[in-house]
């Protein structure tokens, strides 16, 4: 859903790094050089953010959607 | 037998009992190495410290370890009142995720609630802090970052302002109010003034020039690149990054082995990694001030006990 906000293994903070690690790699970065930069050293950690898939903007379109469709006139 | 004279000479010299016992030559546990702690800081910043430890051994450096993780109190959100939530975001999960934000800490102010002298449920000034949250969402999406609760102390505030608590999209409405205190991560992990602490023993490599015919093989293979070939020999750089997984060692094809992966098990490399409530030297500090304060009860709470049994 939204991203973590501590590393499930060792309780890094880890969701304060989802949006620079997010915007870097939309970039074209490399995803394992900006995990060095952001201080994630921990394999556990690193996984965090790889694996994450931030489905929150998705499911607020839906909401979105929903109230355009309540508020219209008919 | 020159090692045991010496011992010997010292336990003469020494008035203390308690380090005459220690320092017993016929006792084969305590080492020469251990009877002397010494430390040294490899890395230090911000939130992270890296020690070298020599002369004690696993028994005491567990015992900090432990109370680094389970007793050194650190502050994090405990009660939250909702008032309005009209995000996607459900009441426990939002509460959920506030609760693991750390705070900065102020240890010398605030007093634990079950030591508090209030005595009180809900806590005083002493023993808690308030934090509101109030965010409207107006026109666009927003998210609701760490940094937009409004603290009644400004000292405790999130580490990190930059966490994101939820999104919001247009109309929808957080607001809620948050009561922090201290506590301890033995109750539960919110509360761990670190994220990390580990201790790892002192490695040691020794390579046999003899033997070895700088192959290359154990450089190839080791994961940390602590080993490098120059020459005709293979030399060994940034050794406290060994791991001890003794690859190197078993990619020896010699006959016997060429080089060789020990320890010191009397010398330890702790590294501790705070989340940022408190500083690692602090962590350090306070942990041993609560191991000093249990092993002074321990020596009363005995001590009474001998007593009476002398009686």
């Amino acid at each position: 859903m939204i991203v973590p906000v501590r590393c499930f293994t060792c309780g890094k903070v880890i969701g304060d790094k989802w949006e620079e690690f997010a915007n870097r790699v939309k970039e074209g970065e490399d995803a394992g050089r900006v995990l060095d930069d952001l201080g994630l050293t921990r394999y556990c950690c690193r996984r965090m953010l790889l694996s994450h898939v931030e489905i929150i903007d998705d499911v607020i379109e839906f909401f979105e959607t929903g109230k355009r469709k309540q508020f219209k006139p008919p | 037998m020159v090692l045991e004279e010496k011992v010997a000479d010292e336990v003469e010299e020494c008035s203390d009992p308690h380090k005459a016992l220690r320092m017993d030559p016929n006792q084969q546990a305590w080492s020469r190495n251990e009877r002397f702690m010494k430390t040294k800081i490899l890395h230090k910043n911000d939130v992270s410290l890296r020690l070298l430890i020599e002369g004690t051994n696993s028994a005491f450096m567990n015992t900090l370890r432990r109370i680094m993780l389970s007793e050194v109190p650190s502050m994090a959100i405990d009660d939250i009142v909702i008032i309005e939530n009209s995000s996607i975001i459900q009441d426990e999960f939002l509460a959920h995720r506030i609760g693991l934000i750390p705070l900065r800490t102020d240890l010398d102010t605030y007093n634990l609630p079950e030591d508090c002298s209030c005595k009180s449920e809900f806590g005083c000034n002493l023993c808690r802090v308030s934090l509101a949250l109030e965010v409207e969402a107006e026109d666009h999406r927003i998210t609701v970052y760490s940094g937009d609760f409004k603290s009644d102390n400004p000292a405790i505030i999130p580490v990190s302002l930059k966490i994101p608590l939820a999104k919001l999209a247009p109309e929808q409405k957080i607001r809620l109010e948050a009561y922090a205190r201290l506590g301890k991560g033995k109750d539960h992990a919110r509360w761990q003034p670190v994220s990390a602490v580990a201790y790892k023993f002192v490695p040691i490599i020794s390579v046999d020039q003899n033997l070895c015919d700088s192959c290359g093989d154990c450089v190839k293979v080791c994961p940390k690149n602590i080993l490098i070939k120059t020459g005709n020999k293979i030399e060994i750089r940034n050794i406290n990054n060994c791991t001890l997984c003794r690859d190197c060692v078993h990619a020896c094809q010699k006959d016997p082995k060429a080089i060789d992966v020990t320890w010191d098990k009397n010398s330890f490399i702790l590294n501790i990694e705070s989340t940022g409530a408190l500083t690692p030297e602090r962590i350090l500090h306070e942990a041993l001030k609560i191991l000093n304060g249990k092993l002074t009860e321990f020596l009363e709470k005995a001590g009474k006990e001998i007593e009476k049994f002398k009686v």
